[in-house]
């Protein structure tokens, strides 16, 4: 508990408390009245459906953003103005999903970039701020030395940086979004000991995320947002995730079920052969046959991303050989794999899926622009069928926003992953690969990406899957392949498919059983 | 979520969009207010129909340099190269008419072939090589001063231009309107065409707004920052082209002054109806722009270093407004 100076004395009077918070963007209405409260040493869960305004909430708090109305209370203080440097000053720290380090500066520069250091002779004494912050990280369980560079660090030890900066900070509210998004199942479970080591030193956690069980796993009180407003808070006996689900969707939803596979072809559109490209993929041999959705499992860093990359022209394989309908298949570049008719929907969907300042039509577009021409062979393009092509695929997968001009950056993580999907549903190709779609959505577009995955399939289309949620595969998936250390380790399907036995395979063969 | 570069001011609905409405006016309002007031300062010789034709004669070369350049700022990049590439292509297309003997459109076409060649040039450095644009095309562009004393030794190619040549430049067409304001209209509208209407446009367009996404919707991204710069490349030839005929020589650095106004014109551009997004018809007023300023400078005998202060001041005012536009629309 020493390493902790901070340990505040848990009381009923709240930390931070948000009475009535509104924005408005433009014309949309983010937050239409927020209000909520972290008591110290509390953990503090807040969910709802993307656009729901959890971003807009936290980047308020954060002093990102200016709220237009509403309060915000620190230890029952009103807060008049906020911004990132004042913010901190209270004692609130934000660890982000995407985040931000700076890559020249070692583990210990970064975990003091921005705070006054301790100086010698003019000279700042990074001995002694060694030796103060140590104990802090070894608590927390950061293991790379602190002279280390930040370059190259899994995202689980990020994550421990992040809370150890803020720890040195002496924040006493920590805001984790997503947290576990891309960590393995080992490293959450570390995570959460964490989480309840700091609550045990009266640091409170405002949780946001939206894998249920974690909440419940690790929540005292849950916050729920729902179309930018706070529609409950929920805690002890009522705190369950049937209640949870409901408050988030605002009605009851049933379980979404597999239809029975009966658009599975024989013909095998792509297949791949010994492919290997050192050290990340070995020896990869699969077929995927039309109107199959097939499943690629296993842990984070098994190599699934760096196979979806050599079947989509990204990098070259140096080993082995694909074909497509059944002829050689060994695309250099890729545009020359969508020339060839295969699609990726990108795990990163904001950096590698979108161009965020450009119209939802015009992401739609962009991989199927010969259709939009207005003659065959003729370069121009009918702004008419533009039009009428984007509403459609809009009203297909019902994509919420006010318009087809909308920059796609002002829609919400579901509709922006939406729009991915939705540019490969214009340009049908004969393979989608889709890499972790419903990473960061909530459950209800959750259940509508995948009814599209399936709807795709049913129309002759080949579509791999790769997913980090065990739970996803047998969901989603006609077949799963398992993938440890860059092999296939494992096959699953029908009886044998569900999510034990993907966490089992995914597991067993990473400690070395095989 | 990771731009934590600044906080938005706290503003009203209503006054944000006030502010979007006034950056993306801004420029227009501005190029109207310059033409009402140098109107009523000098009633008798800015308002005349044949003092527009004017101002639109002596816009028209750097509208054609600076609609290049929109290109390769569209997909992402600086092309530093045009002033340089321009002069050596007035002076080269000079001498090729003068001194080789070929004839007129052969040595405008062998100009804009090597406009393309330097485009290539430039677009492989920066693609294949990794390297900077800013950079890449200064040291291309250093290079085409070495070439351009190479070919003319520095001496100014003057005797001997034939009258036809000239006459590119001076001659007028339709109703009398001088040809490089036509030549102008072509480019322009050709520019216009492209970016907007043609697929390749909205690929070009995709590439500047996020090359890793448009790599991954299968755009070749390369090929299209290359494209940017042959385009670039080769309106600088032309322009490089109409001025040697327009002052009836070919010198070098004759055309060196034209990068600045060019930045300047597609920077105001930005700032142009759209929210810090470069485009065609945007980077037509911002000439219009400072080609009136200049002109207004002339007819009231504004010293010459004031040119030079008001280009530099329009320049800043320029990327400011840009980016001001662009914090608006984030926001």
């Amino acid at each position: 508990m020493s390493a902790f100076a901070h340990a505040g004395t848990p009381s009923a009077s709240p930390f931070v408390s948000v009475k009535g918070l509104t924005k408005t963007f433009g014309g949309a209405q983010a937050l239409k009245g927020v209000s909520l409260s972290v008591l110290p040493g509390e953990a503090h869960g807040l969910v709802g459906a993307n656009g729901a305004g959890k971003s807009t909430f936290i980047r308020i708090l954060a002093g990102l953003t200016q709220p237009d109305g509403g309060e915000i209370l620190v230890d029952g203080r009103p807060l008049t103005s906020n911004d990132p440097h004042r913010a901190n000053e209270l004692g609130m720290s934000f660890i982000h999903q995407e985040l931000a380090f700076v890559a020249s500066m070692s583990v210990l520069e970064n975990i003091m970039l921005g705070l006054p250091k301790r100086t010698r002779l003019g000279f700042v004494d990074w001995p002694t701020i060694a030796r103060d912050v140590k104990p802090i990280a070894d608590r927390v369980g950061v293991t790379a030395p602190l002279n280390a560079g930040v370059r190259g660090l899994s995202t689980a030890e990020n994550w421990l940086i992040n809370i150890t900066r803020a720890l040195v900070r002496k924040a006493r509210l920590i805001v984790m979004d997503e947290p576990t998004a891309a960590l393995s199942t080992a490293e959450s479970v570390r995570l959460f000991d964490i989480i309840r080591d700091l609550r045990t030193s009266g640091v409170s956690v405002l949780y946001v995320s939206h894998r249920l069980d974690e909440i419940l796993e690790l929540c005292q009180r849950v916050t729920v947002f729902r179309d930018g407003q706070s529609v409950a808070e929920l805690d002890g006996a009522q705190l369950t995730r049937q209640g949870l689900v409901e408050a988030i969707v605002g009605r009851s939803i049933e379980q979404a079920k597999k239809p029975a596979s009966l658009s599975i072809g024989e013909r095998v559109v792509l297949s791949a052969r010994g492919l290997s490209r050192l050290p990340k993929v070995k020896d990869v041999a699969f077929d995927l046959r039309q109107g199959e959705v097939l499943g690629l499992g296993g842990l984070v860093g098994a190599g699934r991303s760096e196979l979806a990359r050599l079947l989509f022209g990204a990098d070259r394989p140096d080993g082995g050989r694909m074909t497509l309908d059944g002829k050689p298949f060994a695309p250099r570049s890729c545009a020359e794999a969508v020339a060839a008719r295969i699609g990726l929907v990108p795990e990163e969907r904001r950096s590698e899926g979108l161009i965020l300042s450009k119209s939802v039509a015009f992401n739609l577009a962009l991989a199927n622009l010969g259709a939009l021409v207005i003659a065959q062979g003729l370069p121009l393009i009918s702004p008419r069928r533009w039009r009428a092509t984007t509403e459609k695929t809009m009203r297909d997968l019902m994509i919420k926003a006010s318009g087809i001009d909308t920059p796609v950056g002002h829609l919400s993580g579901g509709n922006q992953q939406k729009v991915v999907i939705g540019r490969w549903l214009q340009a049908m190709p004969k393979v989608l690969i889709l890499d972790e779609p419903t990473r960061g959505v909530d459950v209800g577009s959750r259940a509508e990406i995948h009814r599209l995955v399936r709807e795709l399939a049913s129309k002759g289309m080949a579509v791999l899957v790769i997913s980090s949620e065990p739970e996803e595969l047998p969901d989603l998936c006609d077949r799963v392949l398992i993938m440890a250390e860059g092999r296939i380790v494992a096959e699953l399907s029908g009886e044998a498919l569900t999510r034990d036995r993907v966490i089992a395979a995914s597991y067993a063969e990473a400690s070395g059983f095989a | 979520m990771t731009d934590l570069s600044g906080s938005t001011r706290r503003l009203s609905p209503a006054a944000k969009v006030g502010l979007g409405v006034f950056a993306r006016f801004a420029t227009i309002f501005g190029l109207i207010l310059m033409i009402v007031v140098f109107s009523i300062l000098s009633p008798e010789a800015f308002p005349t129909f044949s003092n527009f034709i004017n101002v639109l004669n002596q816009a028209s070369l750097a509208m054609i340099i600076a609609g290049g350049l929109t290109l390769a700022v569209i997909v992402g990049e600086l092309d530093l190269s045009i002033g340089y590439a321009a002069s050596l292509h007035g002076v080269l297309v000079t001498g090729l008419i003068v001194q080789t003997r070929l004839p007129i459109a052969i040595a405008i076409a062998v100009v804009l072939g090597l406009g393309a060649a330097i485009g290539v040039v430039n677009g492989l450095i920066v693609t294949k090589l990794k390297v900077n644009s800013v950079i890449a095309t200064l040291g291309v562009g250093t290079i085409i001063v070495g070439l351009s004393f190479a070919y003319s030794a520095g001496v100014p190619i003057v005797a001997g231009v034939p009258e036809s040549f000239l006459q590119l430049a001076l001659g007028r067409w339709l109703f009398g309107i001088p040809n490089p304001i036509i030549i102008m209209a072509l480019v322009v509208a050709g520019l216009w065409v492209l970016v907007e209407r043609t697929a390749i446009g909205q690929e070009i367009q995709a590439v500047g707004g996020n090359p890793a996404a448009a790599l991954l919707a299968g755009v070749a991204v390369d090929r299209i920052k290359i494209l940017g710069f042959v385009i670039s490349g080769m309106c600088a030839a032309l322009t490089g082209a109409l001025l040697a005929s327009r002052l009836g020589s070919g010198t070098t650095s004759a055309a060196d002054s034209y990068l600045l106004t060019a930045f300047a014109a597609v920077f105001l551009g930005s700032a142009t109806l759209r929210d810090g997004e470069f485009h065609v018809l945007g980077t037509f007023i911002g000439t219009l722009i400072i080609v009136f300023g200049f002109n207004g400078l002339n007819i009231f005998g504004a010293p010459t270093f004031s040119q030079y202060i008001f280009q530099g001041a329009i320049l800043i005012v320029a990327v400011g407004l840009s980016s001001l536009g662009r914090i608006l629309a984030e926001s």
